[in-house]
């Protein structure tokens, strides 16, 4: 009787070692490394409201191009100077007369390469966003003028989608790098305002290296 | 090249070389060119010497003896005899001999210092300048021309993340191609950081019957394009299955691998559920006037056969404010890239205001590249 409860008192203690065994495993199991966030959107969620600034900056890169600020939906940000990258503005240049006097057949033609491929012409014709009396303006389908360098004002009419995508940032491309200050293209540095979609083009390379990988 | 603080074996060797060379001596200030105690014995003499002092006798014993009649243990053996074998080869043959240039010597002393320096993980600033400066030099011995190396360390407040525009993307592959100089790959073997997968409408993302080979006119009809890379995960697999640690991952989120650490055992590859890594299986070629001069030591710098490497969202571009080439490449604005940390940079308000998704969310590998659509 004696001996067997004194294996009673062995297994006991066997017991709690192991259960003191399990409860330490568990403690040190857990990787602690690294891995305070349960996800990467809790990590960034929590670390961004500290968030100070960072000493890189976007100006060595946009040095020398001219640019202007637009605030749009709130937010603020650069987009480059348009007027100065037109071959002919001001258009008044030129256009002294009304348009109806300058087309004439004894004037010059001009513009004969422009060849409007933007909608339908139930929609859309020459003068849907230029102003026959005020050429060097575009103007707004309720006829309020807006500035060439404002041009994504007028796309905005139609385009209500992208126009707020890329106030965002998540239509259109970036100038510099991804370092603050903002500076991004605005509508019509990659979509021709006449023929504004992109041709379907050959791709630029070949890749070869997965075929090979696969044999 | 102090052993203080250290965290692995390296050894004091000639670490006054350029003051040494300025002086015209060779590191025991002689100034005729040879060492006045290597002068009398041979390069394999003072070798057997240096060999015999440090192991003497073991080194007469077979293999049997040596496991079963050791007087000092293999590790201290093995350790005494690498010494040697510096003070040996690498102290006689460059820095003494009589025969080599300026030039040379410094050449080898470089390579030494290169083969047995440390992981680039555990270097402070000090030692990251200069294996930087080493191999800066050793490209100006070996070329002629001179490079911008950086060891530009992560920034605080900075983690970068990706997103991908599935319905803007034509399969143009201009990022491959801006990729391809960026990064200094191979021009030969073709192996790319990014894929662009031609995939079936309604289909949804189908791997197995994608077309990443594609060559004709696009967009094709009925079909769109996905790119994958490196996706950067903030858990990233690879890492934790390296056995040598040569892969890491920084603060600002790149998963980054040091060249030199690495021993090309491809366990990585095997552990990315992406298909992110690429391995170096030829000696990477590029024409010397297409090589690009404005490197990082954990990016595009000049790597040899049989070591990993891939995506880094081009650490040299992306630490200075710049995007990476393929972001700055994309024609249609398909690549979003940012700071995570920055409440009001754009990649925050893709993830904020479109609906984002990553691939294979479930592993828990928390991948800091995101998908979405218009």
């Amino acid at each position: 009787m004696l001996l067997h409860e004194k294996t009673m008192n062995k297994f006991d203690l066997h017991k709690l070692w192991y259960l003191g065994l399990v409860v330490i495993l568990t403690i040190y199991s857990c990787k602690d490394h690294d891995n305070e966030y349960h996800s990467i959107t809790d990590k960034i969620e929590a670390e961004s409201k500290k968030y100070e600034g960072t000493s890189i900056s976007l100006e060595k890169y946009i040095e020398g191009i001219k640019m202007l600020e637009v605030t749009e939906n709130g937010l603020t940000f650069l987009i480059p100077d348009r007027k100065g990258e037109l071959k002919s503005y001001a258009c008044t240049e030129c256009h002294i007369k009304s348009l109806a006097n300058m087309q004439s057949k004894d004037l010059k033609k001009a513009h004969w390469n422009i060849k409007l491929d933007h909608a339908n012409l139930n929609t859309m014709n020459c003068v849907t966003c230029h102003n026959g009396n005020d050429m060097d303006n575009l103007k707004s389908l309720t006829d309020n003028k807006i500035d060439f360098n404002k041009s994504y004002q007028l796309c905005s009419q139609c385009h209500a989608k992208q126009f707020n995508d890329w106030t965002g940032g998540a239509h259109g491309k970036r100038i510099g790098g991804w370092a603050p200050p903002r500076a991004s293209m605005t509508c019509v540095n990659c979509h021709n305002p006449h023929k504004p979609h992109f041709e379907s083009k050959w791709p630029e390379r070949y890749n070869t290296q997965k075929v090979r990988e696969r044999k | 090249m102090g052993s203080q603080g250290k965290k692995w074996f390296s050894l004091n060797l000639n670490n006054k070389g350029k003051q040494k060379q300025a002086s015209g001596s060779c590191g025991c200030g002689n100034p005729s060119g040879g060492c006045h105690s290597n002068e009398t014995i041979s390069d394999g003499a003072f070798f057997e010497a240096a060999v015999d002092a440090s192991i003497g006798e073991e080194r007469h014993k077979d293999g049997f003896e040596q496991v079963f009649d050791v007087k000092m243990d293999r590790r201290t053996a093995f350790k005494k005899l690498t010494a040697s074998l510096l003070i040996g080869a690498g102290a006689v043959s460059t820095s003494c001999s009589v025969v080599a240039g300026d030039d040379a010597k410094e050449k080898s002393q470089i390579d030494w210092e290169e083969q047995f320096k440390g992981n680039y993980k555990l270097m402070n600033d000090e030692e990251k300048k200069g294996t930087v400066d080493r191999l800066v030099r050793s490209y100006q011995l070996r070329t002629g021309k001179t490079i911008s190396l950086s060891s530009k360390n992560a920034e605080k407040d900075v983690l970068f993340g990706y997103a991908f525009n599935i319905s803007k993307c034509q399969g143009y592959m201009d990022c491959v191609n801006a990729c391809v100089e960026e990064n200094n790959q191979d021009r030969k073997s073709e192996m790319q950081y990014i894929r662009i997968h031609e995939m079936k409408d309604g289909k949804g993302f189908n791997f197995n019957e994608a077309d990443d080979n594609y060559y004709h006119e696009v967009p094709a009809e009925g079909h769109f394009y996905m790119g994958t890379q490196c996706f950067h995960c903030d858990n990233p697999p690879c890492v934790e299955v390296c056995p040598v640690q040569a892969t890491w991952r920084e603060e600002d989120g790149l998963v980054v691998v040091d060249y030199d650490w690495c021993i090309g055992c491809r366990y990585c590859m095997a552990a990315c559920p992406y298909d992110g890594r690429r391995f170096n299986w030829s000696k990477p070629e590029i024409p010397e006037n297409e090589v690009n001069k404005n490197q990082h030591y954990l990016g595009n710098r000049l790597r040899k056969k049989g070591v990993m490497e891939k995506c880094t969202f081009c650490v040299q571009r992306s630490r200075a404010g710049q995007n990476p080439a393929c972001v700055e490449a994309c024609p249609t604005g398909a690549r979003i890239f940012g700071n995570l940390l920055d409440p009001d940079s754009t990649i925050r308000w893709v993830l904020a205001n479109k609906k984002v998704f990553r691939l294979k969310e479930d592993l828990g590998t928390e991948p800091k590249f995101w998908y979405f659509m218009d």
